[in-house]
């Protein structure tokens, strides 16, 4: 298939995994005849799933090319649990707090733990499972602290358990700005970054031949990808390991890695994803369990993702 | 012209003067050879004219302060040592040589004429068999290949090679000097080897760095004439043969003294008559 096509078809993709499911959404509250209250929650519950899967798949794609690791997504890096960290203690500390307080709190909580992680994997070797090996520690201490701080928060705000695994039970109309501004910097940041990604991950020393500065790439691309996590952690949880399969599956289909059709494609299955599993959640599962939070079905399936991942890494390395 | 005044290199994490005052003149298009041990600087003299790392004195292009074109420069010159295979991220020879094209190529995505030069050089270096190759099922000599395209492909006036020969067997090495000396006309090329049969017979311009230092700078037929600088960096003996219009620097064992390759050479000859001779008379 030509490259022109391709770039067709991934957009046309991305287009639809964002409308069809708010028309979904639209048609079944109209076909069971819910009331307009229950469709504009239901609505605004589909967007965010969308749109949060936009923002984590593309998320992923950028820290696994910027940090030229396969491995890695916010999740496995610790930013989750150091935003979600970050959140609480917000709750905690403040009376009465802004989502845009809580936001803030998140990115700054989500990009420190990141630069521990950074920092400790490099100072370990910086190969790629060292990153894994040192974001295991950063996310183990952010969720133990985490935990710990639930105990007092819960009382103060029921969803916060929620958020340990991430959920969009309590999606409300207020979140959109939130979802929005991350929405923007993972597309701002696919717009500036795409090209350059694609040449970071050749090598430091080929990309600053070819004119691309590594050092403040690495540092926006972080900061992006790290940010517009966060603020997702910051609204409905962590939400681990769709940033990690989504560029994979990606990567497969496509049979490439240019950074160019790999975030945009996996944006597009990111949100696929998420929708179907919040929609299978909140319609199948719950007649059966009771309410699952996606977070948790998500990591079912990617967490075994990561394994396969991990093994055919180091049988790489022996073979 | 490239041309190189003063120029020192400490390298701050260790404190190590990795380049000390070092002054060139690199005429254009011809093959021009950096030797020397490792830790000479070899590497270093390339990255500094690459404009990669930071150094003191004056680095000029065609007598323009390197510094000050620094845009132009990413688009004209190209340095390429090692490319990073990272299997899980699926990139192929065609991604490489797409990308490498990126101070070179307008519009964001991939445009005709990137394809259309891709395919050209991979053609011209035969790698069109191996573009839907990932970088992790190349061998090493293929690798080196790839390298090597990914440094033609944004067609650079200045190529710098930090050991292009290095992981390439006979047929490859041959291949690769005739391959450079052919382009050298349009091209102005330096490159680091470690060996130098590989060096004598493809370039034409030799520098020569000991702990940092510029040693010897001079044409081919200079070095050959005067061996005894290599042999005093490298400790090693060396001596020079001519094959026709070939001109080959020869590393010899310490214990073999020059006058002795004569011997040698008519000792392997009596030995031919001899095998010949007892062979005859075996019927």
């Amino acid at each position: 298939m030509s490259n022109k096509w391709k770039i067709i078809l991934v957009f046309l993709f991305l287009i639809a995994s964002i409308i069809l499911p708010l028309l979904y959404t639209r048609v079944i509250t109209l076909t069971e005849g819910l009331p307009e209250k229950i469709f504009t929650y239901r609505f605004h519950r589909a967007i965010y799933t969308v749109l949060a899967g936009v923002v984590l798949a593309a998320s992923g794609c950028i820290l696994q090319a910027t940090l030229r690791n396969p491995l890695v997504d916010h999740y496995v890096l610790g930013t989750g649990s150091g935003a979600l960290f970050a959140v609480y203690t917000t709750l905690l500390l403040l009376e009465h707090v802004t989502l845009w307080v809580i936001s803030l709190a998140a990115a700054i909580g989500g990009l420190s733990a990141l630069a521990i992680t950074v920092l400790i994997a490099e100072s370990i070797s910086g190969g790629d499972v060292a990153y894994v090996l040192s974001g295991i520690g950063v996310t183990s201490l952010f969720s133990g602290l985490s935990v710990l701080l639930l105990y007092y928060v819960a009382s103060k705000y029921g969803y916060a358990s929620l958020m340990l695994t991430g959920t969009f039970i309590h999606s409300r109309p207020e979140n959109l700005p939130y979802i929005l501004l991350a929405v923007i910097l993972v597309l701002v940041g696919y717009v500036l970054l795409a090209k350059r990604l694609n040449v970071i991950m050749l090598g430091d020393d080929h990309a600053a031949q070819l004119g691309v500065n590594p050092n403040l790439t690495r540092l926006s691309a972080s900061i992006i990808a790290g940010v517009s996590a966060s603020i997702i952690v910051s609204q409905f949880g962590v939400i681990g390991f769709l940033g990690l399969v989504t560029p994979h599956i990606a990567r497969f289909i496509l049979k490439t890695s240019d950074n160019r059709l790999v975030v945009p494609l996996a944006m597009a299955l990111g949100s696929t994803l998420l929708f179907t599993t919040d929609t299978l959640s909140r319609s199948i599962m719950t007649r059966i369990i009771g309410e699952v939070p996606a977070g948790a079905v998500i990591s079912a399936i990617g967490a075994p993702f990561f394994l396969i991942l991990l093994i055919r890494r180091f049988r790489g390395v022996i073979s | 012209m490239i041309s190189a005044r003063n120029v020192t290199v400490i390298y701050r994490r260790n404190n190590i003067v990795a380049l000390r005052d070092v002054n060139i003149e690199v005429p254009s298009e011809i093959v021009t050879c950096i030797l020397g041990p490792n830790a000479s600087g070899k590497t270093t003299l390339l990255k500094t004219i690459a404009q990669l790392l930071n150094y003191s004195g004056v680095v000029e292009i065609n007598g323009r302060d390197a510094k000050s074109i620094i845009r132009e420069l990413r688009r004209i010159l190209s340095y390429s040592s090692t490319i990073e295979k990272q299997d899980l991220l699926g990139v192929t020879v065609l991604d490489v040589l797409v990308y490498s094209r990126y101070p070179v190529s307008r519009g964001f995505f991939t445009s005709e004429d990137d394809i259309k030069r891709v395919y050209e050089i991979a053609e011209k270096l035969g790698l069109e068999g191996l573009l839907s190759r990932r970088l992790s099922e190349l061998s090493a000599g293929e690798l080196q290949r790839v390298v090597l395209a990914a440094a033609l492909v944004k067609d650079p006036r200045i190529l710098l090679l930090d050991e292009p020969d290095s992981h390439l067997d006979v047929y490859s090495k041959i291949w690769l000097s005739n391959f450079l000396r052919e382009i050298s006309s349009r091209v102005t090329i330096i490159l680091s080897t470690h060996d130098p049969i590989f060096a004598s017979i493809t370039c034409d311009y030799f520098i020569v760095l000991s702990r940092g230092e510029v040693v010897f700078t001079g044409p081919r037929e200079e070095l050959l004439k005067n061996t005894g600088i290599l042999e005093s960096v490298y400790n090693v003996s060396f001596t020079s043969i001519s094959l026709g219009e070939l001109h080959i620097l020869l590393p010899l064992n310490q214990n073999i003294h020059r006058d002795k390759l004569v011997k040698l050479g008519e000792q392997s000859h009596r030995d031919t008559s001899y095998n010949s001779s007892n062979t005859r008379g075996d019927h």
